[in-house]
């Protein structure tokens, strides 16, 4: 019933190419970080950036303010979300083989916003730094809900786990809207938040986070290879030894974590996980073990440069970043899919 | 026709017939469901026939159609790309249609252009869809990658619009983006549904070439099929029922992705009958939730695509666990 687009490693090019192509992957990275620091609605030169960075106030104070105290927390939480975006994508198609599948249908983004509305209609908050724990506790539920819907047998079934968490994705989302109009104070407040943006969050936000993003990390990491065996097909995985239902639930355990942590952050920021995998199997081939550290530097070089995008083209205003990622996203990824088929 | 197909239609078209004579019979002046079906027809007290042929017929009508459309056009999608996710949502479709219609909202133009400019993005994006991607031979998986891009661009503008509304219109807007059945006229049933009928019949004559089509494309050119065309009018056919959809209910989510796993897990793998049975599911829970959503709600105003998520999705939990106990 899936498409064939996460089969096997099919074009295996030579390591030093993948590295190379990887380390460049990196450079590109850095200088997006760059940006990130010194654009926005004001241009702050780089050489008052570094001495901001190192502590130095050579420059004028109010620049370097800029720089340690909005700048330098948006782009780590850029570089966190991107990062846990790309990640959980990569491992989401991988372990449902499935080339629809990312973070967002897994039905995580859908319960973190339906958590966070329910909490801004409830309780009447107003700040990001509040909305946190919904959104950690609401994407956990949702996203442990898709895969108890997924079970048959006692095993997670990738094709039961992406409709389920497609359908619950369209329950929660339904809901969601429901909500903000039913209050017009909900629409006003929740409708920024559900944007996605990286904007006006300190780096407190990340206390409750980390550790999801630490742990989801490390599994994605650790099933990787059990994955390349599964794109084989469920048998050939099993005559290799590999665990088969203890792999997929690592896996769908590890995109929970990762995208729970991203939407807490950020807000439902769809595409990056969808995009950059797609983006790396075209660059670095199939491979699972260079497709979670290449998503981990394609998806904040995505996020990176969408959130300057948008800090720039609507000056002294700017665009929220879930807008941009969509924009910049989609015209990309539908001139690589013409690509590759080519 | 097998006859468990057979016995899954004639229940749902009773049903159907249940629900849509309840929802005629409902609202501010109360009648029963038999005086309000002889209402339809133009028999009985002037002022019956008066409320429901032109306040509730339209809107019963609609909601019919409008699923019935859905149903089909998700079922034909999933069989076409053979991935249990396809829904008009995948392929741009509804990201066109919500942009068309946010967009006259945006500009000030009246709600009655609404349904056309609805239609008119629904089709543009499956146009742009294909004039990107569609290269016949196996393009099946780029199809829907370059449709995922399409949807994702349009609903970032759909969504930056309603970010940037004042509160008032966003509030309109993300109603619509929704679906909702609102103040439809008996012009847009008129036109919708003829257009929506001669659609059916389409598919219905075509639908066989779908069942060839499953045997791969080096079978059906054996048994005399060119695949390429027969994709390309099978796809046509399922966006043009979405965008006509669209334009009638606002893009109601669910309908299109839930009634195709339903159908399935009902009457089991496609039949000549298929088509027919997603089409009356299709309209049964599309006008099901619109009836919970007036009358049996103390709230006003909610979308009814927020209903027929939450009435669909029990239904399709239900059926999935119970496929999975007698699997074991």
């Amino acid at each position: 019933m899936e498409l064939p687009a996460t089969a096997a490693p099919a074009r295996r090019s030579p390591a030093a190419r993948q590295t190379l192509l990887l380390g460049l992957g990196i450079c590109l990275l850095l200088v997006c970080v760059a940006l990130s620091l010194a654009l926005g609605s004001r241009a702050v030169p780089l050489s008052t950036v570094v001495d901001a960075l190192l502590g130095h106030h050579a420059g004028s104070g109010s620049d370097a303010q800029v720089v340690t105290g909005l700048r330098l927390p948006r782009t780590v939480l850029g570089l966190v979300v991107g990062a846990a975006l790309g990640v959980a994508g990569a491992v989401a198609q991988g372990v449902t083989r499935n080339p629809l599948a990312s973070p967002t249908t897994l039905g995580v983004n859908a319960g973190a916003s339906f958590a966070v509305v329910t909490a801004i209609y409830a309780l009447q908050l107003t700040r990001p730094v509040e909305y946190v724990w919904f959104a950690v506790a609401g994407a956990g539920l949702a996203g442990l809900a898709a895969q108890a819907m997924a079970r048959r047998a006692g095993e997670l079934d990738p094709t039961r786990l992406a409709l389920g968490g497609t359908v619950l994705t369209a329950v929660l989302a339904s809901w969601t809207s429901a909500l903000m109009l039913l209050r017009r104070r909900t629409l006003d407040e929740a409708r920024f938040w559900l944007a996605g943006s990286l904007d006006g969050r300190g780096l407190e936000v990340l206390t409750p986070v980390w550790p999801l993003l630490l742990v989801g990390l490390v599994l994605a990491v650790a099933v990787a290879p059990a994955l390349n065996a599964l794109a084989l097909g469920e048998e050939s995985a099993q005559a290799l030894g590999v665990p088969v239902a203890r792999i997929r639930t690592a896996a769908a355990l590890a995109v929970v974590l990762l995208a729970a942590g991203a939407v807490a952050i950020a807000g439902p920021i769809a595409f990056v996980g969808l995009a950059a995998p797609h983006l790396v199997r075209l660059l670095l081939g199939g491979d699972q073990r260079w497709l979670v550290p290449g998503c981990a530097v394609a998806g904040p070089v995505l996020l990176l440069a969408a959130d300057v995008l948008g800090r720039l083209v609507a000056r002294p205003s700017e665009l929220e970043v879930g807008i941009v990622t969509a924009f910049l996203g989609a015209p990309l990824l539908a001139v690589l899919a013409r690509r590759a088929a080519r | 026709m097998n006859r468990r197909t057979a016995a899954c239609c004639l229940t749902a078209l009773v049903l159907l017939l249940a629900v849509t004579a309840t929802a005629l019979s409902l609202g501010e002046v109360a009648m029963s469901p038999g005086t309000a079906l002889r209402a339809l027809f133009g028999f009985g007290q002037g002022g019956d026939v008066l409320v429901v042929r032109e306040f509730r017929a339209p809107r019963v009508l609609a909601a019919l159609i409008a699923g019935a459309a859905l149903a089909v056009s998700g079922q034909l999608l999933q069989r076409l790309f053979r991935n249990p996710l396809a829904s008009p949502d995948v392929i741009g479709v509804t990201g066109g249609a919500s942009f068309g219609a946010v967009l006259l909202l945006a500009l000030g133009a009246s709600q009655l252009l609404v349904p056309l400019a609805a239609l008119g993005g629904g089709l543009a994006a499956a146009g742009l869809l294909g004039a990107f991607a569609w290269r016949s031979r196996a393009a099946v998986g780029r199809l829907v990658l370059v449709g995922l891009a399409v949807q994702a661009g349009l609903a970032a503008a759909v969504n930056l619009m309603i970010v940037r509304f004042p509160a008032e219109l966003a509030s309109s807007a993300l109603q619509w983006t929704t679906g909702s059945l609102y103040g439809r006229t008996w012009t847009e049933i008129q036109v919708g549904g003829a257009a929506v009928a001669v659609l059916l019949v389409a598919v219905l004559l075509l639908d066989r070439r779908v069942a060839v089509l499953d045997l791969g494309d080096e079978s059906a050119g054996g048994l005399g099929l060119r695949p390429d065309r027969a994709r390309l009018q099978l796809l046509l056919l399922s966006i043009a029922l979405a965008s006509l959809a669209a334009a009638l209910s606002g893009p109601v989510g669910f309908v299109a992705l839930a009634v195709p796993h339903l159908v399935r897990l009902l009457a089991g793998p496609p039949t000549p009958g298929t088509v027919l049975l997603s089409a009356l599911t299709g309209a049964l829970l599309l006008l099901g939730a619109d009836v919970v959503v007036l009358h049996l709600l103390p709230v006003q105003g909610l979308p009814v695509g927020a209903a027929t998520a939450t009435l669909g999705a029990p239904w399709l939990l239900v059926l999935m666990i119970r496929q999975t106990r007698s699997a074991r």
